[in-house]
């Protein structure tokens, strides 16, 4: 997995991007959303699930507190912006393996720096 | 094998009577996940990578009794995140056991000392401690990035089988495993006294930061069948020799993603317990409004092409044993001379 992440996008639905896409991106990413509705009303929070096969599509979201599920129609969401921290982001495997070898490696210098009795 | 005798008898005639009713799609095992919040963070696991208002939140005991009536399965598996770490996690194994549920507490076992200690836990047959072993030592340490761990662990086993407590560890195996070493790992577990061992190729979460490691389908019967060929008499296994089998690449099964439903502070995840496409508000909402025919090997789904886990297959094991009078006979041969 590469650290690419979605933080921070604020995508133009419609012209570059439809809403299904949006949604289905915001639905795969690890941290908060802030969907704006037609109305000008915004819920942030974290949007788990979607379901596009309803007779109304809709997503739903747990909010800051935690507190929901809140439903919302995909007709009535304007934008969605990845407002949140992505939590899947930088905590790759290599990087784990990259700090344990650099830890190793610190805690041998140190050794080896210590004088030896006698020395 | 290892499962008790009064286990294998309560699944064997609930699949049955599942059968005589006609059912095509029933739940095995439940996989109740009472909360994401975990003491570990292994880059192999796609389960807790969360803000933190959602791993904050857990279900109540009440919504996980309600699960767990409506579902019906026999089996209710209590991963997560970490289960030692859930509020109520006593009272909830109480309840399933007084409900004669067979429950599988799925724990990193870094609290599980701790938790004995306050005498949270009660000895029963339908209640087993799996505990989760990715190897010895310096394999463990590493899958789950943190130093240590594996030797907490089997304190927490000692712990659990001096208490008299069922224990069983569970390992998910990823490339590059040594089948060597993980021999010597089942000798190690046999050493301690666990009850049986469960094992499974991870599965590539589309989420889980350490990609490169999964095993593929061919690479997986490769390293199963070098680590289980001539398989010493003293290694019990906590699960279907058919699906051994299969992960020997001696068999061909079709997923049963259905098979061990799973439900938590989102619902009832659509479709199975890997995979996350969306949730139901109900299991029945799940089983009728899932579409089945878009998952598993036949359908083409890339994400399912290399799945091999045991959530999806030992459910298809399962079932064959019991669909014919051959599949009844491989699996009682199998348990009986333990080859696989």
């Amino acid at each position: 997995m590469t650290d690419a992440t979605l933080e921070g996008w604020a995508p133009e639905i419609g012209s570059e991007i439809s809403l299904e896409e949006v949604v289905d991106r915001a639905f795969d990413y690890r941290g908060n959303v802030t969907v704006v509705k037609g109305d000008g009303t915004e819920t942030v929070g974290y949007l788990f699930n979607r379901n596009r096969d309803a007779p109304v599509p809709f997503v739903q979201m747990f909010d800051l507190a935690g507190a929901g599920p809140y439903t919302i129609p995909y007709f009535e969401i304007r934008a969605i912006r990845f407002t949140g921290r992505d939590t899947a982001a930088g905590k790759s495997y290599a990087a784990w393996l990259r700090a344990k070898e650099a830890a190793k490696a610190a805690s041998e210098k140190d050794s080896g720096a210590a004088p030896s009795r006698g020395a | 094998m290892s499962v008790p005798l009064s286990q294998m008898w309560a699944v064997a005639s609930y699949v049955i009577r599942q059968k005589l009713a006609g059912r095509d799609r029933y739940p095995l095992v439940l996989m109740l996940e009472p909360l994401f919040r975990c003491n570990l963070a292994c880059a192999g696991c796609g389960k807790i990578q969360y803000p933190a208002q959602i791993l904050k939140k857990h279900l109540t005991v009440e919504q996980c009794l309600a699960a767990v009536d409506e579902c019906g399965a026999p089996v209710v598996s209590i991963p997560g995140g970490e289960p030692l770490m859930y509020p109520d996690i006593g009272r909830l194994v109480e309840a399933l056991i007084a409900r004669r549920k067979y429950v599988y507490l799925c724990t990193n076992a870094i609290l599980l000392s701790e938790k004995l200690e306050a005498g949270l836990f009660r000895p029963s047959k339908y209640f087993s401690f799996s505990v989760h072993l990715d190897g010895l030592r310096a394999e463990h340490d590493e899958a789950v990035c943190r130093d240590g761990v594996y030797d907490d662990a089997v304190q927490g086993i000692k712990a659990a089988l001096r208490r008299g407590f069922r224990v069983t560890t569970n390992s998910t195996l990823f490339d590059g495993v040594n089948p060597l070493r993980m021999r010597e790992f089942f000798d190690e577990m046999m050493d301690l006294g666990v009850e049986g061992m469960m094992i499974s190729p991870g599965y590539s979460y589309s989420k889980a930061p350490d990609q490169e490691h999964f095993l593929r389908t061919q690479r997986a019967h490769d390293l199963f069948s070098t680590m289980l060929a001539s398989p010493k008499k003293r290694w019990r296994f906590n699960q279907s020799p058919l699906f051994l089998q299969f992960l020997m690449g001696r068999r061909e099964f079709e997923c049963t993603p259905w098979g061990n439903p799973t439900y938590n502070v989102f619902g009832w995840q659509r479709p199975c317990y890997l995979l996350q496409e969306g949730y139901a508000a109900s299991f029945k909402e799940l089983l009728e409004t899932t579409r089945w025919e878009n998952y598993g090997r036949r359908s083409g789904n890339d994400k399912c092409r290399d799945c091999m886990v045991h959530c999806g297959y030992e459910p298809t094991a399962v079932h064959h044993t019991f669909s014919s009078w051959r599949g009844f006979r491989d699996t009682v041969s199998a348990t009986l001379t333990g080859r696989f």
